[in-house]
């Protein structure tokens, strides 16, 4: 293209003109560009295939009657059908009660753990093993050991049957009210251990100035975790809380394997029922369309929490 | 463990063996070649031995079939149903008979009526109902691979020792409950009655009861029989003489193991408790029909075969079909002990003399019905499993939890 050539390049004096050099500037980073993408390339494929592409295809099965085989154009209707679905009114109670308590409890425990690890000297990596390995155990692996600690004749009511008589013959997972803090119990045990590792790093990142200047000014013990530690850690748990929200609310893997929703629907859960909605009743529309409205949730419950956590920290 | 593997190893001998030597009654395949793809689940590993030896007596028998076999160790219904909604599905392939009815809907699978008509297998030669589920009007769908129906089981040392006469097929409801008041002490009770349709559902049809009307549209879990037989059902639980398997403590996740580790004197199970039984010589047993009630009821549980409507070679996908369920090779699967035949042909094989629990369960294909309720089967089932368990843990009377399950069947079957 003559538009693109200039006179300025033509007369060559033996050194790199300004232009040339500009020109060699950019064809490195260019260069480095590529090959970052290159390396992208792997990662995009597989996250766009599996999860943006599926993503994209559920928008639009939710919006149509799909079993498989046939596809009919539904309109707003699935999202209709779960907005009135008891079931589905059920499972959203269920799942809220279920981040309450296990947001809470396992952000605590995941805090104090960090703490008494930051104090220990002697044998900290040793602790802090023990303290991850539930973080690291599968899921499923936990769900199983867990049912048989807290089903009858477990270990779990042969500890209360010590002070509750009748206690050791009881089934936490077959009666409703107690199946789902026993599911509970189950998802702290081993989350608390992967934030408590979060918890650390940001423990970590206080400088430790801060600490010894409140030691001059006579802060010490809980006054200085009240005043000093918790406030600089607000970022982190912040974090904690943010993703601990986000995995409550999608909560599956033990509700599949240690009571599939039962007894009496007690512990049945969003991501649970768009599973049986879809991979059981082959109702793919009206699976994907309780999903949005899942995702609609756990947006929100976002959107209130970075507004509720201040999360600007200045040391 | 030893003696198992012996057994699966005399097993493995007599179907090759049995299929070498005993082809001269199996029609032949005629011109039928080519190569098909033949899919299904995977069972224990004894029993997908078993199928693999068949499917090696097949290919020397019609060498001019090739068998790609493509078994599915997991969510084989949903990897199905993916393949025929793609396109992409198997010549040939297992149907769930909760699946039969939403696929012959669809019109995905083949009738069979003009292959079987080639190598003359008829209707009747499948005995009673185990048809019943795979056939639409007079078309059929689907052949059944094998059948079970429910047998009452009983502890016959727990009978003795309570001085109580072993059951019979001539038993009655009052024989019943007469029994298991007896059988239970403490740490053992009479009958077994989970919050399960499948063990609910015989009872209903001995009353004269029906779960939905003939045509699948309208629930009958009001009819009064169906009432009186719920009643019934969990009247076992509620006079302490029968418990649900959930409530017996770690390590009993369904009725057999309760049975097997000699907590209850009775279940109701079919033919999957037998080769379970074996790990358990020290518990004496032995089965027999259901009990009757104002007639004989039971439920039939089976498996087809299906060819794909849009097979490309469906003459050769039924010589395989044909021969898997043909009287010989039931005769070899049922003398290995892993599953019950399907052919009238066998009704009088001799093994079934000397296994009492084998013959019930065939007997009973005469009268049973197809465990299935038409394409709403799974929201069907769900809907009593649910009621009977709010009964079980006390939570509703048995009118209330009944009228709540015929408002859900009634909005499943609505949608």
């Amino acid at each position: 293209m003559a538009v693109g050539t200039s006179p300025v390049v033509e007369t060559n004096t033996g050194l790199p003109t300004p232009v040339q050099a500009e020109a060699h500037r950019r064809r490195r980073p260019y260069r480095e560009w590529l090959a970052s993408y290159a390396f992208l390339i792997p990662a995009f494929i597989v996250i766009g295939g599996f999860t943006f592409v599926a993503m994209v295809a559920a928008v639009f099965i939710s919006l149509f009657k799909y079993d498989g085989f046939t596809l009919e154009w539904a309109g707003l209707n699935n999202y209709a059908k779960a907005l009135v679905n008891a079931d589905f009114h059920k499972a959203l109670l269920n799942v809220v009660y279920y981040m309450v308590v296990v947001v809470t409890c396992q952000t605590i425990l995941a805090l104090s753990m960090a703490l008494v690890l930051d104090r220990i000297m002697v044998g900290r990596g040793v602790f802090r093993t023990i303290y991850y390995l539930p973080a690291i155990t599968s899921s499923v692996v936990m769900g199983l050991i867990f049912s048989w600690l807290f089903s009858p004749g477990g270990w779990v009511g042969g500890l209360l049957g010590i002070v509750i008589p009748g206690a050791r013959e009881f089934g936490f997972l077959l009666h409703p009210e107690t199946a789902l803090p026993a599911i509970m119990t189950t998802t702290i045990w081993s989350t608390a251990a992967s934030f408590m590792i979060v918890f650390v790093a940001g423990l970590q990142d206080i400088p430790a100035h801060i600490y010894e200047a409140a030691k001059i000014d006579g802060a010490v013990g809980w006054r200085s975790l009240w005043n000093i530690t918790i406030p600089l850690l607000r970022p982190t748990i912040f974090l904690v809380v943010v993703l601990g929200t986000i995995g409550t609310l999608q909560v599956f893997d033990q509700v599949y394997v240690m009571t599939n929703g039962g007894p009496l629907k007690s512990t049945l859960t969003p991501v649970f029922l768009i599973y049986t909605s879809g991979f059981r009743d082959f109702s793919f529309g009206l699976g994907s369309a309780e999903a949005f409205i899942l995702f609609a949730i756990i947006f929100t419950f976002t959107l209130i929490q970075r507004r509720f956590i201040d999360t600007t920290v200045e040391y | 463990m030893r003696s198992m593997r012996l057994g699966l190893a005399l097993a493995v001998m007599s179907a090759v063996l049995l299929a070498a030597c005993g082809g001269s009654s199996t029609s032949s395949g005629g011109a039928a070649s080519g190569t098909i793809r033949f899919s299904g689940w995977t069972s224990t590993p004894a029993e997908d031995q078993l199928l693999k030896d068949e499917l090696a007596a097949f290919k020397v028998k019609f060498p001019n079939i090739n068998v790609t076999y493509e078994p599915v160790p997991q969510d084989f219904r949903t990897k199905l149903k993916a393949q025929l909604a793609s396109g992409t599905e198997p010549d040939a392939f297992y149907v769930e008979l909760g699946d039969a009815a939403g696929f012959m809907q669809k019109h995905v699978l083949l009738d069979l009526r003009s292959e079987m008509a080639k190598t003359g297998t008829n209707a009747s030669d499948f005995s009673g109902q185990v048809l019943g589920a795979f056939k639409q009007g007079d078309a059929i769908y689907g052949v059944p691979k094998d059948s079970n129906t429910l047998a009452l089981f009983y502890n016959k040392d727990m009978f003795t020792a309570a001085g109580v006469a072993t059951p019979t097929k001539d038993w009655t409801w009052q024989d019943l409950t007469d029994a298991a008041k007896k059988l239970t002490k403490p740490g053992q009770w009479g009958l077994i009655t989970n919050a399960d349709s499948a063990r609910w559902a015989p009872f209903v049809y001995q009353n004269g009861g029906q779960v939905l009307n003939s045509g699948n549209t309208k629930s009958m879990l009001l009819d009064p029989a169906t009432v009186e037989a719920t009643k019934y059902y969990l009247s076992f639980k509620q006079n302490g003489s029968g418990t649900y398997s959930g409530a017996l403590g770690a390590g009993i996740g369904w009725p057999g193991d309760a049975f097997a580790k000699g907590k209850a004197a009775m279940v109701m199970e079919g033919g999957w408790l037998i080769p379970f039984m074996k790990d358990y010589p020290n518990i004496h047993w032995s089965a027999t029909e259901l009990p009757k009630g104002k007639q004989r009821g039971n439920l039939v549980f089976t498996v087809g075969y299906s060819i794909s409507a849009k097979s490309k070679n469906p003459d050769a996908a039924w010589v395989l079909l044909n021969y898997l369920t043909s009287p010989d090779n039931q005769k070899t699967v049922l003398h290995s002990g892993f599953a019950l035949p399907t052919r009238t042909a066998l009704a009088s094989d001799p093994y079934f003399a000397d296994h009492p629990a084998e013959s019930a369960i065939f007997a009973a294909n005469a009268y049973a019905k197809p465990f299935s309720w038409g394409i709403n089967s799974g929201k069907v089932a769900d809907a009593i499993s649910a009621a009977l368990e709010r009964v079980l843990l006390g939570k509703q009377s048995v009118d209330d939890s009944l009228k709540q399950a015929d408002k859900e069947v009634t909005d499943a079957l609505a949608s």
